[in-house]
């Protein structure tokens, strides 16, 4: 099989998987477009375009908040199992089970929020959500959570289904990462790189779902026996640790896609090396252990732990930049490449992830983040890794199977669609950015009259965001709709 | 498997039984929470899965039938656990005589016996999500029990409650660190089968590449 | 198919287990003996046995000698640098708070040591004092058999084990007692001015 075949029989999707499948991307892509409104309805409610009260854009950001991070997870998830049942045998069974369990908690957190006026932001800070100053009742704030344990369990599920497929395949995991390797010995040139991301993910992701089944359960009981009290920096770290873990994951269970369709559209293998497996076997401890840059702020941490959260930011980015940028980079250099849609957004999420690192990484520095932490820097940083990092590799899968049954080549839709998406993101972006070095703050439901320059920027580079968001998620809705055979029209049968 | 046959597994069960019988062994071991949780209940768990050695296969097969991928034992011997986890149980378990019959007897009955017996059938998912709630449980026993300014059990003390607690967390990051060892480095022959052949590729030809143009 | 009978036999499992896990803590009220023994003389309350208790100035007095009154009750031993210490100050307190029913009599505070050996009527008498006893309706007194201990222990639900330190840990509260010599109610200690309102309240009616 050739490495740069760009639609290889074992990835073709027969006709359960596709029907599994089609419901992970387009419920994926409805929401998204419904949080990116929500998201629009908040920075033009910050710029006064329009009027919001503010409990409204609390509960708004809540949702939006958990809405995105989910299900942008779900989406990457997707990916993952995609390419990965190439190599291992998955389960649809699991697969499936992830969705609905995913469903069935959006629909817990979604009630608790505009039902039950659940306000309290996506990270439940303890003891914010019992202490709602009667905004919303405790059963709400017990809602939302045990929303997150629904999905925390679906994806649990999904990565033991990973880890015993890879186990079958490999033995155990740690050949699955080719630690055997790390030191020496000649790597199987065919040793899929899907199965090393794939296997750092699932014990990773696992680990916080662990700190996430802890916290949450805690924080259920101290909801229903408020004697009960806990500490809360103790709580804050857990909450971190399962936070930061799972929507890390969501951008190394994407990248998958980079690894596996760059190769095809530039024409170039791109092959498995040993700075390829140190990376990924770094990244599974730093990802871990970094999350203490998420509490810089919080002066009673131990001094040992802020100050690991910015070495391991620091070095985080290595792996990032050396393997995977360069490699990307190094990949498409002078190899004739063709850029077909998706080719456009897989380049547009490496340069998301790696520029998207700079602001992360000034954030991440102690001394800085006392005074940016609580600025729109923040969502500046993220956004950037968000919108332009991992959406985009979900997005250029999204595209490349539809590609393989389109008979049509781009249309004009998406020629559009990415251009707006491009600069809507970077202006929507940089309008945080701005407003953070302007030390505009965070979170914060009404602005003053000063601020109001870079939330109305930022509104119409949302506005341009959703747009093409739009473009493009229609092109690709009809396109998985369409005949589901293989259409390749030099292929005899589907 | 064990080449022992299962009367060997029954006298050993037995015998243990009998020795945390003793009276002197079980003062001893209820003088204290650590003890109780600790080596009291978890060497009584060791009797019920001694006993699951000793259980007939045909009594095992019919069983088997309403126990599809073990998920029965693990239900009966959460719930039972839960029981003997509830600080008033364990009061109980020491003042009151027939409650310390009932723990007794439940223990290797209802949690060890049948945990052993569905174990075998547990599937690596079963067995993953129960590892996994087994290490959270530990974690936040042992959080509640550090973090409980008053006594839970009135027959023991509070630093006893905190030992213990901090117990707990050791030994819920330990099963961890196990786990995490074993699935990254360890030999799982129960799960290995033959590599499945990812679906064949069909011929070569017509296969769709990119166009592209000569480099440079 | 097993699949079916599985699913079956699990649901019979948590229904019954839920119902017996309901049984084992009230109605998922009490996971502790203490909040279970509060719901159940709340529920049910304990007749207080007759037993012989020796005061502090050398009196004889059984409990049935207390019917028609009021009783607020706590278990103490006059060494405790803990529990008792507090206990003893809310006792003072609510001298004060209950004057007026304690001087009509209707009202009747009664510390009960748990370890008559080491708790003479001296020992007693010291124990108010440190706390400045402010006369009438405050007793302090010690059962004057072990019998009576076992009895008092047994239905007021006291458990008392050593500590490390040569004294005891008790599950320290305070007991009201009706006049016909029911104990009806087991409040946490800590809270004199709201435990004094029920009092009045309960008085009133």
């Amino acid at each position: 099989m050739s490495a740069t075949e760009l639609y290889p029989a074992n990835e073709v999707l027969p006709r359960n998987e596709r029907i599994v499948f089609n419901l992970y991307v387009i419920s994926v892509l409805v929401v998204l477009v419904l949080m990116m409104l929500f998201g629009l309805t908040m920075r033009m409610a910050q710029g006064t375009w329009i009027n919001v009260p503010p409990d409204l854009f609390y509960q708004l950001m809540t949702a939006h908040g958990a809405g995105m991070v989910g299900t942008v997870g779900l989406a990457s998830s997707a990916v993952m199992w995609f390419f990965l049942r190439k190599y291992v045998r998955l389960s649809l069974a699991i697969f499936a089970t992830n969705y609905v369990l995913f469903v069935l908690g959006a629909l817990a957190i979604l009630a608790s929020v505009f039902i039950g006026k659940y306000a309290g932001a996506w990270t439940f800070l303890y003891p914010l959500p019992v202490h709602a100053m009667n905004v919303w009742s405790p059963h709400a704030a017990a809602l939302f959570m045990l929303g997150y344990l629904l999905i925390g369990v679906g994806f649990l599920l999904f990565y033991l289904d990973a880890m015993l497929a890879m186990i079958r395949v490999y033995g155990n995991l740690g050949r699955a990462l080719g630690l055997q390797w790390l030191f020496g010995g000649n790597i199987d040139p065919a040793h899929p790189k899907t199965v090393v991301a794939s296997a750092m993910v699932a014990i990773t992701n696992s680990i916080g779902t662990l700190a996430g089944a802890v916290v949450l359960v805690m924080c259920l009981v101290n909801i229903y026996f408020p004697a009960f009290t806990l500490n809360a920096l103790l709580v804050k770290n857990l909450t971190y640790l399962f936070g930061h873990m799972f929507i890390n994951a969501s951008i190394y269970m994407g990248v998958i896609a980079v690894y596996e369709l760059l190769p095809r559209y530039s024409g170039r293998p791109y092959a498995i090396s040993r700075p390829f497996l140190w990376s990924w076997a770094a990244s599974l401890v730093m990802v871990l252990i970094v999350y203490p840059h998420h509490l810089m702020m919080d002066y009673a941490m131990p001094q040992w732990m802020v100050i690991m959260g910015q070495i391991i930011s620091y070095c985080a980015g290595l792996p990032v930049f050396t393997v995977t940028v360069y490699g990307a980079l190094t990949n498409i250099y002078r190899s004739g490449m063709r850029w077909p849609t998706p080719a456009k957004l897989l380049i547009l999420s490496m340069f998301g992830w790696a520029a998207g690192i700079v602001p992360a990484i000034i954030d991440g520095t102690i001394t800085v983040n006392k005074v940016m932490h609580n600025t729109q820097w923040v969502p500046g940083h993220f956004h950037f890794y968000l919108l332009l990092g991992v959406l985009p590799m979900v997005l250029a899968l999204m595209f490349h199977v539809i590609g393989s049954r389109a008979q049509e080549p781009d249309r004009a839709t998406d020629k559009l669609g990415f251009p707006l998406y491009l600069v809507g993101g970077l202006v929507f972006v940089f309008a945080f950015l701005a407003a953070g070095h302007d030390s505009v703050p965070r979170r914060f439901a009404v602005h003053l009259p000063q601020w109001l320059l870079t939330d109305q920027v930022g509104s119409i580079g949302a506005i341009l965001v959703i747009a093409g968001m739009l473009l493009l998620a229609t092109r690709i809705v009809t396109g998985l709709l369409k005949a589901p055979v293989h259409a390749d029209p030099a292929h005899a049968a589907g | 498997m064990s080449s022992r046959p299962p009367s060997h597994f029954a006298r050993i069960a037995l015998l243990l039984f009998l020795v945390l019988l003793a009276p002197v062994l079980k003062h001893l071991l209820e003088a204290s929470m650590t003890t109780q949780m600790l080596v009291q209940i978890p060497l009584l768990v060791s009797v019920g899965l001694l006993l699951a050695r000793a259980v007939p296969a045909r009594w095992n097969a019919a069983l088997a039938n309403y126990d599809h991928a073990g998920i029965n034992g693990l239900i009966l011997a959460t719930l039972i656990m839960a029981l003997w986890m509830l600080p008033r149980a364990l009061d109980a378990s020491i003042t009151a005589p027939p409650i310390a019959v009932t723990k007794y007897l439940s223990i290797p009955l209802l949690i060890g016996l049948p945990f052993a017996l569905s174990w075998p059938r547990m599937s690596f998912i079963v067995r993953g999500v129960f590892l996994l709630e087994l290490i959270a449980t530990f974690f936040r026993m042992g959080w509640l029990y550090l973090i409980w300014p008053d006594r839970l059990c009135n027959n023991y003390l509070l630093g006893d409650q905190q030992r213990l607690g901090k117990y707990l967390i050791v030994i819920g990051t330990i099963l961890l660190l196990w786990v995490a060892a074993k699935l990254l480095w360890g030999r799982m022959d129960s799960f290995a089968e033959t590599p499945p052949s990812p679906p064949q590729l069909a011929a070569d030809s017509g296969a769709r590449h990119l166009d592209h143009g000569t480099p440079g | 198919m097993p699949i079916l009978r599985t699913l079956l036999a699990s649901l019979m499992l948590m229904v019954a287990g839920g119902f017996v896990l309901s049984a084992a803590t009230d109605h998922f009220r009490a996971f502790t003996t203490e909040t279970a023994r509060r719901i159940e003389v709340h529920e049910h309350p304990v007749a207080v046995p007759d037993v012989l208790l020796e005061t502090a100035s050398g009196a004889h007095i059984d409990m049935a000698g207390f019917r028609g009154k009021w009783l607020l009750v706590d278990f103490i031993y006059t060494r405790c640098p803990t529990y008792c210490v507090a206990l003893g100050g809310e006792f003072a307190q609510l001298q004060d708070r209950l004057a007026t029913p304690l001087a009509q009599g209707r009202l009747q505070l009664l510390s009960i040591s748990f370890d008559p050996e080491n708790d003479t009527p001296t020992e007693l008498a010291a124990y108010q004092q440190r706390f400045r006893n402010r006369g009438p309706g405050w007793l302090a007194a010690r059962p004057v058999t072990a019998q009576g201990l076992g009895q008092l222990k047994r239905a007021f639900g006291i458990t008392v084990i050593p500590d490390t330190f040569g004294g005891y840990i008790h599950n320290a509260a305070i007991h009201l007692v009706d006049p016909q010599g029911r104990l009806i109610e087991i409040v946490d200690m800590g809270n004199p001015d709201i435990l004094a309102q029920d009092v009045v309240r309960s008085l009133d009616r």
